[in-house]
């Protein structure tokens, strides 16, 4: 189950039926756990954490509100581990809470929308990279950092979490 | 630097007829002006007053909350962020330094770049930019934070630059909620304070960071990145949208362990565009697009070198400036 998860995660996934279990599977307690585990720990603390993930109210408005067709994208060459853990901690985190509310809220099709989730965040999660020292580089020099104050921080609370 | 994007005097001249030029041209000129004081005021607002608050963050579909100290006390400014979602982080700014906190991992981050060092006022040319490719329209009032805010917004006149929309307090100047818009009217990126208290007393206890600034137990890393020296990198930008001016340009390095790269970073006085020049080495970075929130981002090989352009802007701009770079 975990080694589906972090495939899912990797985008290397590539069937419904695949993503459906990986889906179901998340009903067992841990593994939503275990999936924001794999991307706010990272390889070197795999299996030691004990992430709670707080699912926001607004959060699952948010995530109610997400489009709900993406066309599936090519898989491209693999990012740096690093990168990929950066950019991926709040999709990672959007996911379990999607799953979480979406299981527990009855009269939704749970699993559907769950998978459909799945899907929408596996190809969010091939497609975005943003490296963290290319935008901490920028952010120095960026006109909009000082301008929006916090905001800087903020995105790096968010966003940089691992690349260290 | 060349200056693809400026209008030839001729041609400009020609597009205002002389009597319709004074009114037509001063007024957006003005807004301009009055627009720069805002943001100027903004910007010295967030640094020099005290105040704490919650913060939401909205990108695509994700929320994210944070809770804000800022304490501006004796000229030395102190803040602490705390996230409220998700795995415990925890930013303190303290002077020349930013630390952040891992709970999880233990861990203590601790970064020399402050995000505060480069807020220049506009050049004349800039402003000039930003009242020629922005529509700047002061609009209205509106309720952010329990606070009656006023209205800005900045139209782009070109698919080139996404439109801004910034809320202030009228009586201190800060901003309360900025927003970035793409061409078809979507929010792509959003700030805004949910609570805020401006002009509270200073606590410096209440910006200390929770587990004490090292935690026994727990592990520093220093970030080690050297600020670089302004010169020419032997690379140039040969296209980029009208408006935008190079602002720095510099052999860097951004990370540890690696050698320097270069870095040209691009302005139309509201928003920026850098442009990176790494040689690949070992390097298994995508080509192609990348977005997160209002932040995108083009990558290109080149030879031996990847060119990647990263800003505020749509994909098209960063799409244009990234595939134009060349040696010089």
């Amino acid at each position: 189950m975990n080694e589906d998860i972090s495939r899912l995660m990797d985008g290397e996934l590539e069937d419904d039926a695949a993503v459906d279990r990986v889906v179901d599977g998340m009903k067992r307690p841990g593994a939503a756990a275990t999936w924001v585990c794999y991307h706010a720990i990272g390889d070197s603390l795999r299996g030691e954490c004990t992430v709670a993930t707080r699912v926001s109210r607004r959060l699952s408005i948010a995530l109610a509100n997400e489009p709900t067709v993406l066309a599936p994208q090519r898989r491209v060459d693999r990012p740096a581990t690093w990168a990929w853990a950066a950019a991926a901690t709040a999709a990672a985190v959007a996911v379990v809470g999607w799953t979480a509310v979406s299981l527990t809220n009855e009269g939704n099709p749970a699993v559907a929308l769950a998978r459909e989730a799945a899907t929408v965040r596996a190809d969010v999660l091939r497609g975005q990279v943003i490296p963290a020292d290319y935008l901490y580089a920028h952010r120095e020099f960026s006109p909009a950092t000082p301008i929006q104050g916090v905001s800087p921080l903020q995105r790096a609370v968010s966003t940089d979490a691992q690349a260290r | 630097m060349t200056m693809l994007g400026r209008v030839p005097a001729r041609a400009r001249r020609a597009l205002i007829a002389p009597v319709a030029a004074a009114a037509f041209a001063f007024a957006p000129h003005a807004l301009a002006q009055d627009a720069q004081a805002m943001l100027d005021r903004a910007a010295a607002a967030a640094r020099s007053l005290s105040y704490t608050g919650t913060i939401v963050y909205q990108r695509g579909g994700d929320v994210e909350t944070a809770r804000i100290v800022h304490v501006f006390d004796a000229g030395e400014e102190l803040e602490k962020v705390v996230n409220l979602d998700g795995p415990a982080r925890e930013v303190i700014r303290n002077k020349g330094e930013v630390r952040c906190y891992y709970p999880d991992a233990k861990l203590v981050r601790v970064e020399p770049r402050t995000f505060r060092n480069a807020f220049p006022s506009l050049s004349p040319k800039q402003l000039e930019s930003l009242a020629r490719y922005y529509t700047v329209k002061k609009g209205g009032t509106g309720r952010v934070a329990g606070l009656e805010a006023d209205a800005w917004k900045f139209v782009p006149r070109d698919g080139l630059r996404y439109g801004h929309e910034f809320w202030t307090d009228p009586a201190s100047g800060m901003l309360l909620k900025a927003r970035t818009i793409n061409e078809s009217g979507e929010i792509v990126e959003q700030f805004a304070f949910s609570d805020l208290a401006i002009g509270v007393k200073p606590d410096r206890d209440a910006a200390r960071p929770t587990w004490g600034l090292m935690p026994s137990g727990w592990q520093e890393k220093q970030t080690k990145i050297g600020s670089g020296v302004i010169d020419e990198t032997g690379w140039s930008v040969t296209r980029m949208p009208p408006g935008f001016t190079r602002i720095m340009e510099a052999r860097r390095r951004v990370r540890e362990g690696d050698g320097a790269l270069a870095q040209i970073v691009l302005s139309d006085g509201l928003v920026a565009v850098s442009v990176f020049i790494e040689p690949r080495g070992g390097m298994q970075r995508n080509t192609g697009r990348a977005r997160q929130g209002g932040i995108n981002t083009y990558s290109v090989r080149q030879d031996d070198y990847m060119i990647t352009a990263l800003g505020e802007a749509p994909p098209e701009a960063v799409r244009l400036i990234a595939t134009s770079v060349t040696r010089r």
